[in-house]
């Protein structure tokens, strides 16, 4: 708990009196669902506009109050352990699309919106939102975390179709970067300063996207490989192919036991010297946007890899439960450590090799998922329910295996035990210069309320 | 040795050869592509990032401010010396650094011709896919600085679509890294951000970009219209059909026709308007895009559609695309370019009114632009050595950027904001917006040593900001 009963009440009655009793909540059940990883904040905030937020931010901001930006609060233990927040600022209230022109395939958001509700709203137009999040998941949250999914394949992450955003800073002020436009080089791109920060910069009050045309008609290729170097060699040669696949997701075979309707085989249900479904192929999933003609020719192409090709409810069904992995993985292990891993994408078959070392040295299964083009991944260390790991072997196992990758790779632990992270870094390393990270968090908040000890740079 | 005079010193950190003081050879580096004019103190081309580290030091020491310059072709005063000191030529660190095939990836010293890039890319089947017109000329570097596009923007993106790491010297001369060749990094996206800073944050002397496959098939299309709305129709309905070509350019009829004096592209010269459409990828896809493509046009009023039959036909009609602005330069003394941005849907409208504001200025204005991306250039005629003619040719151009931010859009696509358009950032952005870039460009660059007085306004700009009919060059 952070707040005691007095300063709560405190932290209430200044807000109240600045936007009103009914955005702010104060008693003690409400705030239960605001807990950011069992921590409950003193107060939540439910502004209606970016003005809003921008007040409460200079009060916080004076009384030097800890905030969180909250948004549908699905992936609230991404970071550090926060300090206990005194001010979690809820998106929820600005949950409208602004404005969608469907003629210019552009797209305006509060942050509040949902993702879901935006991609909704697309289809109607047969127009696509490529941003893949979680249901619940806030257009500011996904935007915060630069969430991705297998669409980034073709797409790119969001950074690559966000063209405008609004945000306050730290201390109150209102920013913006880009607009409605397509193309904008007016001004810095505060887009890309925002996407990824983690809540640290500013509250992200609205985004704009441009959107692309719905493939009217996709199939998906399954082809199965005996070892990741095999699909990694086959890999290779797609990306010199003149095909452009929507996705190309690997898929492990510890991974795609969580795809399957039925129990999955993992180390739960694992007999000591058994090993996990030896003849379980490495998996690579290759949608395409294809007419009849295009789909002949791409058939002709990879035949002799595809073991099956799906279409219609079966591939749907195939990419929700690749949507879903995380849900399914967590269902049965809650204390699975999950990484987001990025690499030069020649050193995939490596990083395998080595998050696999690396899980058994410290007793657990690895599997993973990723865009096998971009060099994107996201890899999770089950626990073994046999000799499950104490909180220094999650330390152990994420620090073993950081030290086995290039240092042109990050591997930032995007889920943990909240209690193991106070034995390692879970951001862990980066390229980029930090002293100027450091110098852009002082700017844009001067006091340090936003996400206090969650992020990078503190 | 080297004397104790600044380009003694200059001399010591570059070398003999790599230093110019004397008036005749700096009257080269007073220009760019734009209208604008500064005079350099001296022009120095550093051959490592060392060098630009001690020179940047050097000139924090001399209280002389530095402007980075590629190749000089920025349209918007960019690599000018507003206020003398030292130019930053890359003429020679232009070698290309790596190329990395697997990994999809290439690096290049900032001084890399675009074209060159792609050149040294097509024998491994790839090239870099950002290509602004003027790709036979600019650099990398350059390209960084104004996140420069081109024709095939539509599809690709623009060059920050394709920069995955720098490595900067900042004006203190600390050698920063921002990203690496990964597609991304733990942390803020400071390549991101960097990306189309204009040489106000610090100077790329290292740059790594994706490489792109060349496509297995193209087609290009030229679509030949009486009647230039209806070719700004054309792009609505191939943007609401969910066809994603890889380039749509427009050229109205006059322009086309002044084209068509000096390169033979093959433009009908009674035509209105053209569009210049391409679509790349799988054979099978392109073939059936191709006629997707003829039928959408012809139904919103295109007289005619032609396919390039061959390899040189293809060529001809880009070559008259591409060099559109120097075919123009051979008939009128002057012009001025806009790059103003709309929503595509408005496309038809501000064509009219782009006709209206060169009807009130008596200006003759051509039009030629990236239709996909609603990113127009109006090229405005006119005389400079005639004051009055050049007062109403800055006029028209302000009057036609501020409709483009009056229908939603913005002042500039890809040429940046530079020296040319920094008043307009004031109605542009409000006085908080800018004043948070300002906080940010300090932690980059605290005392704007670095392209001094270039982007953003300054405060007192904004507040005395000039009403319409009093553009200036800034
Ligand atoms: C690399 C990566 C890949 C992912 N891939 C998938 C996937 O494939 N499928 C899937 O279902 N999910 C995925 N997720 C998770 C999903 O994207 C997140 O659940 C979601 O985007 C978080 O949204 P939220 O609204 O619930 O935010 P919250 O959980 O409320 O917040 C998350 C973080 O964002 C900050 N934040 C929230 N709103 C704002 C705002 N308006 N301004 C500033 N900061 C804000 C918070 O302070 C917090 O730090 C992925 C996440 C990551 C990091
Ligand atoms: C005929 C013609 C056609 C054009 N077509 C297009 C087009 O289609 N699309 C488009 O986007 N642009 C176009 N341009 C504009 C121009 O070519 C681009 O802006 C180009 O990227 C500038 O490159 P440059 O090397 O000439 O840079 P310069 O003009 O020398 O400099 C431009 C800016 O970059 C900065 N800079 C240069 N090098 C560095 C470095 N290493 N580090 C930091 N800053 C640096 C300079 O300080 C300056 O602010 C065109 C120009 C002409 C003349």
């Amino acid at each position: 708990m952070s707040s005691t009963t007095a300063t709560r009440n405190a932290i209430a009655s200044r807000f109240e009196g600045l936007l009103g009793s009914a955005c702010v909540v104060s008693e003690p059940a409400s705030l239960e669902r605001y807990a950011i990883e069992g921590s409950v904040p003193g107060a939540v905030l439910l502004p209606e506009d970016a003005e809003q937020i921008a007040s409460a931010l200079r009060i916080a901001g004076e009384e030097r109050w800890p905030v969180v930006p909250f948004g549908g609060g699905t992936h609230q233990h991404i970071g550090r352990v926060a300090e206990d927040a005194d001010v979690v600022l809820s998106t929820e209230r600005m949950n409208t699309i602004a404005a969608y022109d469907p003629g210019d395939l552009t797209i305006a958001l509060a942050a509040g919106a949902t993702v879901a509700q935006a991609r909704a709203a697309c289809a109607q137009h047969r127009q696509l939102l490529p941003i893949e999040a979680g249901a619940g998941s806030t257009i500011g949250g996904a935007m915060a975390v630069a969430a991705t999914g297998p669409l980034q394949c073709a797409f790119g992450g969001i950074r690559e179709f966000c063209i405008g955003v609004t945000f306050v800073t730290g201390d109150g002020l209102p920013g913006r970067g880009g607009g409605r436009v397509v193309k904008n080089v007016a001004g810095y791109d505060l887009m890309k300063l925002m996407i990824g920060s983690h809540g640290s910069l500013g509250v992200i009050t609205s985004a704009n996207f441009k959107l692309f045309p719905m493939p009217p008609v996709t199939a998906t290729f399954l082809c199965e490989f005996d070892s990741a170097a095999a699909l990694f060699r086959f890999r290779d040669s797609l990306v010199k192919s003149p095909m452009s696949p929507l996705c190309a997701e690997v898929i492990s075979p510890a991974a795609a036991e969580y795809l399957k309707e039925s129990e999955p085989r993992d180390p739960d249900s694992w007999s000591p010297n058994g090993a996990l479904a030896p003849q379980t192929p490495w998996l690579l999933a290759l949608r395409f946007a294809a007419s009849d003609r295009v789909l002949a020719r791409l058939r002709h192409d990879l035949a002799s890899f595809t073991s099956q090709e799906i279409r219609a409810h079966d591939e749907n069904r195939f990419w929700g439960a690749v949507s879903q992995l995380e849900k399914h993985v967590l269902a049965r292990h809650p204390n699975a450590m999950f990484f987001q891993v990025s690499l030069p994408i020649s050193e995939s078959a490596a990083m395998i090799e080595a998050a696999e070392a690396s899980a058994t040295n410290f007793n657990f299964v690895a599997g993973v998922v990723g865009r096998a083009t971009v060099g994107s991944f996201t890899v999770v260390f089950l626990p073994l329910a046999i000799d499950p790991p104490a909180v220094t072997q999650f330390a152990g196992a994420a620090s073993d295996f950081r030290s086995r990758l290039s240092r042109a790779a990050s591997a930032v632990v995007v889920r943990c035990p909240r209690e193991a992270k106070h034995h390692f870094d879970i951001w862990g390393s980066t390229p980029t210069d930090i002293e100027l990270m450091r110098k852009i968090k002082r700017a844009l908040d001067p006091y340090s309320i936003l996400n206090r000890g969650r992020f990078f740079v503190e | 040795m080297f004397s104790r005079s600044i380009p003694g010193k200059l001399r010591k950190i570059v070398g003999r050869d790599a230093v110019l003081d004397r008036p005749a050879d700096l009257m080269l580096y007073e220009y760019d592509g734009s209208l604008a004019r500064g005079a350099p103190q001296y022009v120095v081309f550093p051959q490592s990032t060392e060098q630009v580290s001690e020179l940047v030091k050097f000139a924090a020491r001399e209280g002389l401010s530095i402007v980075p310059r590629g190749a000089g072709t920025g349209l918007s005063g960019g690599s000018i010396a507003r206020n003398g000191g030292i130019v930053l030529a890359f003429a020679r660190m232009n070698r290309i650094l790596e190329i990395d095939v697997p990994n999809l990836r290439a690096t290049v010293q900032p001084g890399v011709v675009n074209l060159e890039l792609s050149n040294a890319l097509a024998p491994h089947g790839f090239y870099f896919a950002p290509d602004p017109s003027s790709q036979k000329a600019c650099t990398i570097g350059g390209n960084v600085a104004e996140n420069s596009g081109g024709p095939h923007t539509l599809a690709y993106g623009v060059t920050v679509n394709h920069v995955t790491g720098l490595e900067v010297v900042l004006p203190d001369g600390r050698i920063a890294q921002l990203g690496g060749n990964a597609g991304s990094a733990a942390g803020y996206d400071l390549t991101g951000f960097f990306v189309g800073s204009e040489g106000t944050l610090g100077i790329a002397t290292a740059i790594t970009v994706k490489i792109t496959r060349l496509p297995e098939s193209v087609a290009t299309l030229l679509a030949i219209y009486d009647n230039v709305q209806n070719a700004a129709e054309s792009v609505v309905a191939l943007t609401s059909a969910g066809i994603t070509p890889a380039a749509i350019e427009m050229l109205d009829g006059w322009t086309l026709r002044a084209v068509e004096a000096s390169v033979h592209a093959g433009y009908p010269l009674d035509s209105a308007a053209v569009l210049l459409i391409e679509v790349e990828g799988l054979r099978e896809m392109v073939e059936e895009h191709a006629e997707a493509i003829q039928a959408l046009c012809r139904k919103s009023g295109a007289r005619e559609v032609r396919v390039a039959r061959d390899e040189t036909e293809r060529q001809l009609l880009w070559k008259g695309r591409k060099t559109a602005f120097g075919a123009i330069g051979r008939i009128s003394h002057s012009y001025y370019v806009q790059d103003g941005v709309i929503p595509r849907t408005r496309i038809p409208e501000t064509l009219a009114k782009i006709e209206e504001i060169g009807r009130k200025y008596s200006l003759t204005i051509g039009n030629i632009f990236h239709a996909g991306d609603g990113n127009l250039h109006p090229l405005i005629l006119f005389d400079s050595r005639d004051a009055d003619q050049t007062q109403r040719t800055l006029d028209a151009g302000r009057e036609i950027l501020e409709f483009c931010i009056s229908v939603g859009g913005s002042i500039t696509g890809e040429h940046g904001v530079g020296m040319e358009k920094q008043d307009l950032m004031c109605s542009l952005f409000t006085d908080s917006e800018r004043e948070i870039m300002l906080r940010l460009r300090q932690c980059f660059n605290p005392n704007s040593l670095l392209n001094p007085e270039k982007m953003l306004p300054s405060p007192r700009l904004c507040r005395e900001a000039v009403s319409p009919g009093h553009a200036s060059l800034g």
